[in-house]
This record gives structure tokens, C-alpha cells and sequence, in this order.
């Protein structure tokens, strides 16, 4: 591990370790995702026991990711972490208006099924975007 | 807000990289600096002015057009 004059680890050791916890806290997160949405079904047959017990496990590794993301963003230098906080704000905007929007496609008879967790795909692919639009106007040569 | 990172730099003939380096930035936020499209947070100035043995003054001017 390289330490800087200060006794501290500098800044690409910090991201790269806060990035592999980020990872695994995700990759927990989505694994148990998976048992929730699958499970009852597949493997105990919607016993309300296991089932309960799968969504405190759901809900205790997204907590785990979130404070893993959060250490993500501390551990960056303070021009990634502005760019990472203001394509948040984007993304929350963004978000929220097509929320609204897709949320009255199925009442106006546009769509015959929507899903909440489609906005998901949304707030992904706005956040990618803003952060990389957002630091390529602050980093271009 | 204006600044003479690029000139103390070259003066010493330091990188980007080693400028970032003994900052503990990213080299792009080095370059953000140096072309004046951030400005930097205080503790991050005074780092700066610490590291050039300068007053923080002689290294940042406010310029409201910058």
C-alpha cells in the first residue's frame, strides 16, 4: 500500500480499494436481489419465513452497498467527487420527471403494463451519462 | 479565478502528474486548475501555497470573467 508524506494512502490506493468494496457490495446486492425475486418460487415455495428472512437480507446488503458507494465518493479527490455529486442532482431531476411521466402511461392507455423498476434502467444510464459529460468539459486537453 | 499553477509548475519543471502527485488529486484535476475550469476548494489552495512556499494570494487572483 503506498502512503504519501502524511502517513495517508494516496488518492489511486484509496479508489481502487473503496472501488472493490463497492463491487462486492453491489455484487451482494444484486445476488440477494436475485433470491428475493426468485426464491419464493423457484426454491422454498413462498414459505412467508424465508421469504422474510430474503428481504431483511435484501435490505441489510443494499444498506451495505450504500455505505460502500459513500466511501466510493470520499475516497475520490475533490473534482470527481463535485462531477459525481452533480450528475447525481441530474440524475435525481431526470428521474423524477420521467418517473411522473411513465407512472401516467399506463392510466392515459399508452402502455398495457408498466414496472417501477424500469426507471431504474433511466436513473443508471442518465447518471453514466452526466458524469462522463460532466468531466470531459472540466478535463478536455 | 485566476492562477499561476502552470508557471510555478514549469518553473520547476514538475509535470502534471508530480504536481497532482504531491497534491493527492487526480493529474486531470490538475489540468482543470491549470486552464482555470475549477476552481479549487480553500483546504486544496492553501495546499497548493504550502507546497510552493508562497502566499496563497500570489498564486489566486479573483477575475470574475474566469
Amino acid at each position: 500500500m503506498s502512503r504519501n508524506e502524511n502517513g495517508s494512502t494516496d488518492l489511486n490506493t484509496r479508489i481502487n480499494q473503496s472501488s472493490v468494496r463497492l463491487f462486492l457490495g453491489t455484487m451482494g446486492w444484486v445476488a440477494t436481489t436475485a433470491v428475493l425475486a426468485f426464491g419464493p418460487k423457484l426454491w422454498w415455495e413462498f414459505d412467508p419465513s424465508v421469504t422474510l428472512i430474503a428481504i431483511v437480507l435484501n435490505l441489510i446488503t443494499g444498506a451495505i452497498m450504500l455505505v460502500a458507494q459513500y466511501r466510493h465518493l470520499m475516497s475520490m479527490d475533490e473534482l470527481q467527487k463535485q462531477t459525481h455529486l452533480e450528475a447525481m442532482a441530474i440524475t435525481l431531476g431526470v428521474t423524477a420527471i420521467v418517473t411522473v411521466t411513465y407512472g401516467n402511461l399506463e392510466p392515459a392507455g399508452v402502455l398495457a403494463d408498466t414496472r417501477p423498476t424500469n426507471i431504474l434502467f433511466v436513473t443508471g444510464i442518465t447518471y453514466i451519462v452526466a458524469v462522463i459529460v460532466l468531466w470531459m468539459r472540466r478535463t478536455s486537453e | 479565478m485566476k492562477n499561476k499553477l502552470k508557471v510555478l509548475r514549469a518553473e520547476r519543471n514538475w509535470t502534471q502528474a508530480d504536481l497532482a502527485s504531491a497534491l493527492d488529486v487526480t493529474r486531470q484535476t490538475v489540468n482543470a486548475i491549470e486552464k482555470g475550469k475549477y476552481d479549487p476548494s480553500l483546504p486544496l489552495a492553501f495546499k497548493v501555497a504550502a507546497l510552493f512556499a508562497m502566499p496563497i494570494e500570489q498564486i489566486f487572483s479573483y477575475a470574475e470573467d474566469a
